[in-house]
């Protein structure tokens, strides 16, 4: 195993943890100017209609209104990740209930509220598209008519409501069907879900004398923002700042433009400073949810459990605009495939318009969906086949130097360790130990996403060391890990750091808090920032020390040689003093990792980088007269590659499984019509204390080669396998089978009178 | 109706305000007063961010009126813990952390912190009723403060700890 | 500007005459629980909001053959009333399950049946143990079975100038058993997708059930007694047939509507299942009792 640094690999206390117990941590939502208005958002009350009219004359005669804006202010700019097909404020059609058709800023938020209303639309409803099959069939209402003349990335298979098909091919799956001694055929539903962060997506907006604009919000992605601020605002991304101050839990959610858009139009027009924040109805109607899905899957087994060939199509729901669907359905692919050994695979994620907000990146996007298809149908396989589960698993499992569905050879391999003990953990031996209750597994493997990240880092004149990066710290600690790093490799401590980060103009670009990335890019930045410091240092005190660069090395926050030392401290302060100060720029972005171009199309990830890998083992009871679950342990075993502060990485774990159970039990978007059922935290129901069990977490570490010290993500997998761990044990404890999430109570009775065994 | 002058008691301190009676005290303590550390959200005392104590009880200020909170005393997470009470002494210029403060640091209990001042809360109440609490007992005190970072796991064992902590601290004064 | 003028009585004359005086532009405020929340929400908007916290006498609970809970008296102060662990037990389970701490610090018993959401918890639980509430209005008292307040979802016969000041019940006969049980999807923070309540009378020699009441949450305009499964069990042996009867019976009581928590079918047949699991504890805590 790796060895435990000095400061890398020890649990060392959050650097930001004192300003977030005592309520002095500034989040965008608290974040305020003085003379500042309240913007609020007028939206779209019809699925999909024709906006015949707009009329804000009542609106802006309401007392304490300063600005209305609405397409009409706005260029006719559409913006989007994929494909740019969103615009501000819908021109002429709204395409979902909750649309953004105009905004105001008033000097309270009352005012602004009884203006909105004011507001007057007059709609002509067109038929709307409420569902995936309604959106595939043949002379189904197209949600974009003008589809085509979009501007989206190249490689995208698009067509009609199609805004992505992306596709793994490999081998030939007929000639795997004829392999097989049997062939299983399944259809799972997954339901849409929110990420749930507890701070409302905020933007406060300012302009300056010179016709540049801040913006203070709780973006993940703050040169994300700035970019697409730059179009939808007509002015130089240069001349936009984002600022994060602080933000309260993101989870893919506050990834792209939320409501900076309308605080920067409102600010403009009015000339005041405007704050807009979204409400809890606005989240749950009008956000970046994981998209529901349906998915087909087919798998090809010979009778002693090898798997032959695999089939698979999930379609995900993406709603009214591309959003992050055709990557999602890309990465989707590649968790079909599973950690499995398979010659033959023909996969295929969609990504489909829908009447329904769009949806967005939510920790692991699409990994719990197509997980749950997958390591479902393997223990039905198992069942089928009379293997134990596990057996069937460490039978297919892929191994080191294996191929991924792409091609890409893999390395760091860390499943068959993960899944052996987990399975111990979870007393596997007894896995069905009385009626009512059981025991499941799921295995599964993630990327740990690239994009480059840059540093600045000083030492101060007082040898405390200034680490400026553009990264945005959402919670998971990432940005104490580098500065672990950092530290490490100074031979300073953790607390002698300060992080300064998120301000697009005064700190370094970076590709955001996305895709379990940060600690590892900002980590390896910040090495190659030490690295260059270090030279700088050692050159400086070698001619002081009279001694050869070689023979000095950092330690103890000094410069130590054989013939005396000298402080980072008196460094700093002299190179400031006489060299404009001891900083230095490092740069990460991951290397490429290959893969066999031909097997995709219409991919937009088609490798996992520096994969992780892991287990999942739950034991629970099935109440089959209430359909109430109840977990009495839950284990993750998760290879990290190297954990860098090993309680943040558990806080990772335990927060990601409790929330990927939210996702299996109780958690769901109801639509109707096009219209959400349940926009409140009344009827959307996120676990509480009551409903999370321990977790118990194995961090399991083979070191991968691009990592800071071999580390790999571990911010999103542990909401991969959840809802298929829980399936597997509700199967083993009830004999039922649930095949669409969330699993409710009411799913499990009925499929107990049912007799869906 | 025009806006009234009302006193509030906040963390020991008396603070006049001019308030419309329908502004709810979360608000007040927010907007007018600066003091964003009680946090907002669902505005339908169902997630707990805005959680502070009233006359030492856990109370959602999203749904408490500023009026109704006269003649009452109010403990926000800024006022959690002025020195010498009981605590060890913070060193230099920081005050110093009540336990729960602490121990929510020491077991790696805070993440996105947007849930914490809230969840500290809660738990100082529960404490204060109920010293030596059982896991059990800590979650159900807490069933009302949404967490979607943590799992809860850590904050409930920085609950246990910080309760024996002050146990500890007071069978030493 | 104000949505409401507010206003905050020291006396229960002073309220009466305030409620008399703006009618049905007034609303009580108690706990705040569910009326800001309804402002708020714009589902309701008095002109006038009457804070009762300034009356005295309100927040009490005592207990001497007759109980009697103030209109103002918490849930949380429910759950410690020591008084109620016994045959009273459903009291506190009905209390200790609503909202979280925070919700059950300031919410109290009248607001809960004043609010008369269909799904209340407590209001099962009263109705079990035939409870009466008491109204103050200009003319004087005057005391109504709960089961009579109700009159449909967020709909009581109290009127706009009247206060409810009470809830009163007699103190049930020894060898009585109470339960109440809840189905929700989430274990905290739940608005029951069913609630049941229970209570059961055993005769000296245990065995033979004197009196029974059972109520139904969630699954009507109101909640409703089921009668037909009370008169089921009065005067019978109790054992587990009569009881899964009576549960059967139970079902048969309740009207439920599908909606987004659940749906018709699935409350029907948790109402057969609480119903069952609620007379087993009433019979078993009896038995205790005794």
């Amino acid at each position: 195993m790796s060895e435990t640094g000095r400061v890398v690999g020890r649990s060392l206390p959050r650097l930001d943890a004192p300003g977030k117990v005592t309520g002095r941590a500034v989040y965008a939502a608290d974040f305020a100017l003085p003379g500042m208005l309240h913007g609020r958002v007028f939206r779209s009350s019809q699925p999909h209609a024709r906006l015949l009219r707009l009329d804000t004359t009542r609106a802006a005669a309401i007392p304490g209104v300063r600005a209305i804006v609405s397409a009409t202010d706005v260029p006719d700019v559409r913006y989007g990740a994929a494909v740019k097909d969103e615009p501000v404020f819908a021109p002429d059609v709204v395409r979902y209930i909750g649309q953004p058709v105009a905004a105001v800023a008033a000097v309270t938020l009352q005012a602004a509220d009884a203006a909105v209303a004011a507001i007057e639309a007059v709609y002509e409803p067109l038929p709307p598209v409420l569902d995936v099959a309604s959106a595939l069939a043949p002379g189904a209402p197209l949600v974009h008519e003008a589809w085509r003349s979009y501007t989206a990335i190249p490689i995208l298979q698009r067509d009609g409501n199609v805004c992505n098909r992306a596709r793994i091919v490999v081998g030939d799956v007929e000639r795997g069907w004829a392999e097989a001694d049997h062939v299983f055929e399944h259809r799972f539903t997954t339901a849409m879900v929110h990420q749930g962060y507890t701070e409302p997506r905020a933007a406060v907006a300012a302009w300056d004398s010179s016709g540049q604009v801040t913006v203070w919000s709780n973006t993940q992605l703050p040169f994300d923002v700035q970019a697409t601020l730059a179009d939808i605002l007509a002015i130089a991304p240069s001349r936009i700042r984002v600022i994060v101050p602080g933000i309260g839990g993101g989870f893919g959610g506050k990834l792209r433009i939320g409501v900076e858009h309308f605080a920067a139009l409102l600010a403009r027009k009015s000339g005041r400073p405007v704050k807009v924040m979204t409400t809890s109805e606005e989240e749950l109607t009008a956000a970046y949810p994981r998209q529901g899905t349906v998915i087909e899957l087919k798998t090809g087994v010979t009778r002693d459990g090898r798997l032959t060939a695999r089939q698979g199509r999930i379609y995900f729901d993406t709603g009214a605009f591309a959003g992050s669907g055709p990557g999602v359905a890309s990465v989707a692919t590649m968790v079909l495939a599973g950690p499995y050994r398979v010659a033959n695979l023909h996969l295929e994620g969609y990504a489909v318009y829908t009447n329904k907000t769009n949806c967005g990146s939510y920790r692991a996007p699409s990994g719990p969906q197509s997980n749950f298809a997958v390591e479902s149908q393997m223990d039905i396989i198992a069942d089928a086949l009379g293997i134990d589960p596990l057996e069937l698993r460490l039978r297919n499992i892929v191994h080191e130097g294996d191929e991924g569905p792409t091609g890409q050879v893999l390395n760091a391999v860390g499943l068959e360790e993960c899944l052996r003990r987990a399975a111990d953990a979870i007393g596997w031996a007894d896995r069905r130990p009385r009626p009512g209750r059981g025991k499941g597994l799921a295995i599964g493997w993630w990327t740990t996403t690239g994009g480059s990240s840059g540093v600045y880092v000083k030492i101060n004149p007082d040898g405390t060391v200034a680490l400026n990066t553009g990264a945005v710290e959402i919670g998971t600690a990432a940005l104490t890990g580098a500065a672990q790093v950092l530290a490490e490799a100074l031979g300073v401590d953790l607390a002698d750091i300060t992080v300064v980060s998120a301000d697009t103009f005064s700190t370094p670009f970076d590709f955001g808090a996305q895709g379990s990335r940060t600690a590892f890019a900002v980590g390896n930045a910040c090495r190659a920032a030490a690295a260059e410091l270090s030279r700088k240092l050692l050159a400086q005190a070698a001619a002081q020390l009279g001694c050869p660069e070689q023979e000095l090395a950092l330690r103890d926050k000094h410069v130590v040689g054989r013939g005396g030392r000298v402080s980072l401290a008196d460094l700093a302060r002299q190179s400031q003093q006489a060299g404009g100060g001891m900083i230095a720029h490092g740069t990460f972005i991951a290397p490429g990792t290959a893969y066999d171009t031909k097997r995709v199309e219409g991919h937009v990830y088609p490798a996992f980088h520096s994969p992780s890998f892991h287990a999942h083992a739950v034991d629970l009871s099935v109440d089959e007269e209430t359909g109430e679950v109840t977990i009495h342990r839950y284990v993750v075993a998760q290879d990290v590659g190297f954990a860098l502060n090993p309680t943040y990485i558990e806080g990772q774990i335990e927060g990601g499984v409790a929330q990927g159970l939210g996702q299996t039990l109780s958690e769901e978007i109801v639509y109707r019509d096009g219209r959400v059922l349940n926009a409140n935290l009344t009827d959307y129901k996120m676990p509480t204390t009551l409903d999370v069990p321990r977790i118990e977490s194995i961090l399991v570490e083979h070191p991968g080669r691009v990592g800071p010290f071999g580390a790999k993500g571990v911010g999103e997998p542990p909401n991969v396998e959840p809802p298929a761990a829980v399936a597997n044990a509700i199967a083993a404890a009830a004999g039922l089978r649930i095949t669409s999430l969330p699993i409710t109570a009411e799913k499990i009775v009925r499929a107990a009178q049912t007799g869906g065994r | 109706m025009a806006r009234l002058a009302i006193a509030l008691e906040i963390n020991r301190e008396r603070h006049d305000v001019l308030v419309e009676p329908d502004r709810t005290l979360l608000d007040v303590l927010r907007s007018d007063l600066g003091l964003t550390g009680t946090k907002t959200n669902c505005l339908d005392a169902e997630c707990g961010v805005c959680t502070v104590l009233i006359d030492g009880q856990a109370v959602n200020a999203c749904l408490y009126l500023a009026m109704a909170a006269q003649g009452r005393a109010i403990t926000t997470i800024e006022g959690l813990a002025p020195a010498g009470e009981g605590l060890a002494a913070g060193e230099g210029p920081a005050p110093a952390l009540h336990p729960l403060q602490q121990a929510f640091i020491d077991h790696g209990a805070v993440q996105c912190g947007y849930c914490i001042p809230g969840m500290i809360l809660s738990a100082k109440a529960y404490l204060d009723e109920q010293p030596r609490p059982t896991e059990a007992q800590v979650r159900e005190a807490l069933a009302g403060n949404l967490c979607r970072c943590t799992g809860y796991q850590k904050i409930v064992d920085a609950v246990l700890d910080a309760a024996d902590r002050m146990a500890a601290g007071r069978s030493a004064a | 500007m104000s949505r409401f003028e507010y206003h905050q009585p020291e006396s229960l004359p002073d309220a009466v005459a305030l409620a008399a005086r703006f009618g049905a532009e007034a609303s009580f405020l108690a706990g705040g629980t569910d009326l800001i929340v309804q402002i708020e929400r714009g589902r309701v908007a008095p002109r006038h909001v009457i804070a009762l916290h300034g009356v005295p006498g309100l927040d009490g609970v005592t207990v001497n053959g007759w109980i009697a809970l103030g209109a103002r008296v918490t849930h949380r102060a429910i759950e410690r009333t020591p008084a109620f662990g016994g045959a009273l037990r459903c009291l506190i389970e009905g209390a200790e399950v609503i909202g979280g701490h925070q919700v059950r610090n300031v919410a109290t018993v009248g607001g809960n049946l004043v609010n008369a959401s269909p799904a209340a918890d407590l209001v099962p639980c009263l109705l079990v143990l035939d409870a009466a509430v008491t109204l103050l209005g200009p003319a004087g008292e005057r005391e109504l079975p709960v089961e009579d307040f109700l009159v449909g979802p967020n709909r009581t016969a109290r009127r706009v100038d009247e206060v409810l000041t009470r809830v009163g019940l007699a103190t049930p006969p020894s060898a009585t058993g109470t339960a109440f049980l809840k189905a929700g999807r989430r274990r905290a923070m739940e608005i029951s997708v069913v609630c049941v309540a229970a209570r059961l009378t055993l005769d000296g020699s245990l065995d033979r059930c004197v009196q029974a009441r059972i109520a139904l949450g969630a699954v009507a305009p109101t909640a409703v007694r089921a009668r037909e499964a009370e008169r089921m069990l009065e005067g019978q042996v109790v054992g587990p047939a009569l009881i899964e009867r009576a549960a059967g019976a139970a079902r048969g009581a309740c009207r439920p509507i599908g909606d987004v928590r659940a749906s018709a079918a699935f409350r029907e047949h948790l109402v057969g299942v609480l119903v069952h699991r609620a007379l087993d504890r009433c019979v078993e805590r009896a038995r205790r009792a005794a």
